[in-house]
């Protein structure tokens, strides 16, 4: 097993009434089960149609996406999401532990079971003793960890999060990163990222995806070959970082002509 | 309307306890004064059909405390009760299995747009056809007339789900039937009190009203047939008292919305 999820030349148009919208053009990438891998590209390139084709909540119009060497035709096994947008995603009306028992409702586990794998995940994002609170009566910061806890209690092969850390402050987001890389460390879940923000993408991957022109191709697959632990001091201060991060900023932008053909 | 008197709600609870009663006192004012001003302008009256507020609150003390409240309001409390409890049911079931279906909602629109026009109380003789002059009639006039609004109102919830806690459910493999009665339902409740809120007045109203029809106890055949026989004492006191109950039964429910909606009210006041 050397791929965990093969895309093939997926292609998506949408029908729109100003004629037919590519979004998506022949676009072809494998991720390596276990590694972190980060999609940018500009505003509006199609990074969130592309991984909603992934989640399987939209099919694409052309290529296929297989999972563990299984088409998809929705969500798969073993799958888990984080999203940008937390207020919606976590249910306002179930407190933080029964929005974490909602995904485990129907894997087969006794209640002891399930209260004590509430517990751990809670303790993996650091929020021991939320179980009762509601997600609206903690931060934005500390919603997202409800959320990145709710994926991790259904012990996922893979994580895919969209944008999840464009909607809490500044520094609010170098803690969730930090977050993200120790649950990488004890999890190894193969995770797939969207961001806007180029630095974080390089910060947290092993591969950054490029994404470009309408409609969008893979411009460029960056190897962050930037060793772990990362910290957000040292890494971010390292010759390489800075290297990474401005050679997947000139690609995002158009400036640079990719390195190997993608 | 009600983000500004769930702001007010919020205001009270907040305050402390001397405040809490000022406000009392300043929302019995306006009450205490219209009660005053009754009592002093009837109080000689001679009018047969005004008597004096005095003479109405002995003869309602002298009625309703006693075993008349038993065999008179009770019958009618227990059909309302019944006939809501079944409309609550009823509505909420049938509407998220109507709004969670794709094609359920064609079948029926043209049913539910039609048997909501007819006046709610315009349904009780079709119901003496069907049932005479039963507890079944009444019970059953009261639970159709209000499970309509509940009804919609589920179906308009339930189908206005939002976007992302639906697709949420689904990435994480909630089935079809999940979705519909863990996110939702659960998500549409804040409209469907609204629904259940124009049905409580709905069943209230039928209530009384099918018991103006052929019937012989309840609260409402009581004031009609004292306003028959020219028992004016009697009569104001049964319109007082069902005046009194429709206030009881609307207090009763704002406190089982506002515990049940208190993700709804909490969320909002964050926010």
């Amino acid at each position: 097993m050397s791929t965990d999820i093969t895309i093939s030349n997926v292609s998506m148009f949408f029908d729109t009434p100003n004629g037919r919208k590519d979004v998506l053009d022949n676009v072809s990438y494998s991720v390596t089960p276990g590694h972190f891998v980060a999609i940018v590209g500009p505003s509006g390139v199609g990074k969130t149609t592309l991984l909603r084709i992934l989640t399987g909540l939209t099919q694409p119009t052309g290529g296929s996406v297989e999972v563990r060497g299984k088409a998809i035709d929705g969500p798969p096994d073993g799958l888990a999401v984080v999203l940008q947008d937390y207020t919606r995603s976590l249910m306002p009306w179930l407190t933080v532990e029964k929005n974490i028992n909602l995904p485990l409702r129907n894997k087969k586990m006794t209640k002891s079971e399930v209260r004590s794998r509430v517990a751990e995940s809670l303790a993996e994002v650091g929020l021991e003793g939320t179980e009762k609170s509601y997600p609206w009566q903690l931060s934005g910061g500390m919603q997202q960890r409800v959320a990145i806890a709710r994926a991790l209690a259904t012990r996922p092969d893979l994580l895919i999060m969209d944008e999840p850390f464009a909607s809490v402050d500044a520094q609010t987001r170098f803690d969730l990163e930090d977050l993200v890389l120790k649950v990488r460390k004890d999890f190894g879940i193969t995770t797939l990222m969207v961001t806007h923000d180029i630095d974080e993408a390089v910060y947290l991957s092993d591969e950054v995806v490029v994404l470009y022109g309408k409609p969008a191709h893979v411009r460029e697959v960056v190897t962050v070959d930037i060793g772990f632990p990362r910290s957000q001091i040292e890494t971010r201060n390292d010759p390489r970082f800075a290297e990474l991060r401005t050679h997947v900023y000139s690609l995002v932008r158009g400036l640079a002509e990719p390195n190997e053909a993608a | 309307m009600v983000a500004a008197s769930v702001h007010l709600l919020d205001a009270i609870m907040i305050m402390s306890w001397w405040r809490r009663i000022l406000l009392v006192l300043i929302g019995a004012w306006v009450p205490t004064a219209i009660v005053f001003a009754w009592w002093t302008a009837s109080a000689d009256s001679t009018n047969p059909y005004f008597p004096p507020l005095s003479l109405i609150v002995e003869r309602f003390t002298e009625l309703w405390f006693s075993q008349e409240f038993v065999t008179t309001v009770v019958p009618s409390l227990r059909n309302f009760a019944i006939g809501y409890a079944l409309a609550c049911i009823i509505g909420i079931i049938f509407g998220t299995l109507i709004g969670g279906s794709r094609t359920g909602i064609k079948y029926a629109e043209p049913i539910i747009d039609f048997v909501r026009s007819i006046p709610a109380v315009a349904t009780v003789p079709i119901f003496i056809v069907i049932f005479g002059l039963d507890i079944a009639m009444r019970v059953a006039s009261i639970t159709v007339a209000a499970s309509m609004p509940i009804l919609i109102a589920t179906i308009q919830g339930v189908r206005s789900a939002d976007v992302v806690q639906v697709e949420t459910a689904r990435v994480f493999h909630l089935s079809r039937q999940q979705q519909l009665w863990r996110v939702r339902l659960p998500g549409a409740m804040p409209l469907i009190f609204s629904g259940l809120q124009l049905g409580l007045q709905i069943a209230f109203i039928v209530t009384i009203a099918s018991e103006f029809l052929g019937s012989g106890f309840g609260i409402g055949s009581f004031t009609l047939v004292a306003t028959e026989s020219f028992l004016i004492l009697d009569a104001w006191t049964g319109v007082i008292l069902m005046g009194l109950l429709g206030y009881l039964i609307n207090i009763v429910f704002d406190l089982v919305e506002r515990f049940s909606l208190r993700w709804y009210y909490g969320q909002k006041k964050i926010v």
